[in-house]
């Protein structure tokens, strides 16, 4: 399963879901949806998300099975 | 997105459903059928009593309402949301949410469902309308609650995911 820090970092810039939503040009209800890690973003949107929370794609996304994010 | 007509769009077409099933039990419960097929005359004479004359003109009326009530929320909508037309007339069910990736994957979700449903319940009603002893009537109604039951699978399936919550 694929896990994020997408409300971590969100909350720490004080985005709101629609916020950073028009930022990457997604709807509120997908950021809440990547959040809820209920659905699994494209490559696409996984970058535009990183560079609109100023990380990189692997501090923001990571599988579970991997044991686990260091940040 | 609660009052995003295309999610409400199913609970619409659940209510159109519902009221031509009403409209059938109306038309199908005469109180007097005559059939006359004689070398000089051919009529079918149809006569409905009270009650079942009120059904038939009521849902009428009733169908006739919601589908203007009807139209002018699809109007309204296509006027709040101009990159989001439903055009009126379109094989491509409206209720579909596929303004982004995100949607797109809750439209899937609730579609493989219904396809799921109809997968199986087409056949079964196939061999009930082959086999059923009961009047033709019982089979009409059967596909409108199929028809029915495939909105309910997907307007809870999109509901499900699309509860407004805090952000």
């Amino acid at each position: 399963m694929l896990k994020n820090r997408v409300k971590e970092l969100r909350a720490r810039y004080g985005f709101t879901q629609s916020d950073l939503g028009k930022q990457v040009d997604v709807t509120r209800q997908t950021i809440a949806f990547i959040e809820k890690g209920e659905f699994s973003p494209s490559i696409t949107l996984a970058l535009k998300l990183a560079k609109a929370l100023q990380t990189n794609i692997n501090d923001l996304f990571w599988l579970e099975e991997d044991g686990g994010h260091e940040k | 997105m609660k009052n995003d007509f295309r999610m409400q769009y199913p609970l619409w077409m659940m209510g159109f459903i519902m009221v031509l099933g009403i409209f059938l039990f109306g038309v199908n419960s005469p109180e007097t059928t005559e059939i006359v097929n004689t070398e000089i005359e051919q009529s079918i004479l149809v006569e409905y009593g009270v009650i079942q004359g009120f059904v038939i003109v009521g849902s009428i009326i009733l169908y006739l309402i919601m589908l203007f009530i009807f139209y002018m929320k699809i109007r309204r909508h296509n006027k709040l949301y101009p990159t989001q037309k439903i055009p009126s007339f379109a094989i491509r069910p409206p209720e579909y949410l596929e303004q982004d990736e995100g949607m797109t994957h809750i439209t899937r979700i609730a579609s493989q469902k219904v396809y799921t449903f109809m997968t199986w319940s087409l056949p079964a009603l196939a061999v009930f309308a082959m086999f059923s002893p009961l009047p033709r009537i019982y089979t009409v109604l059967a596909i409108l609650v199929v028809a029915l039951l495939q909105y309910v699978i997907y307007y809870r399936e999109i509901r499900a995911h699309l509860k407004e919550e805090d952000e």
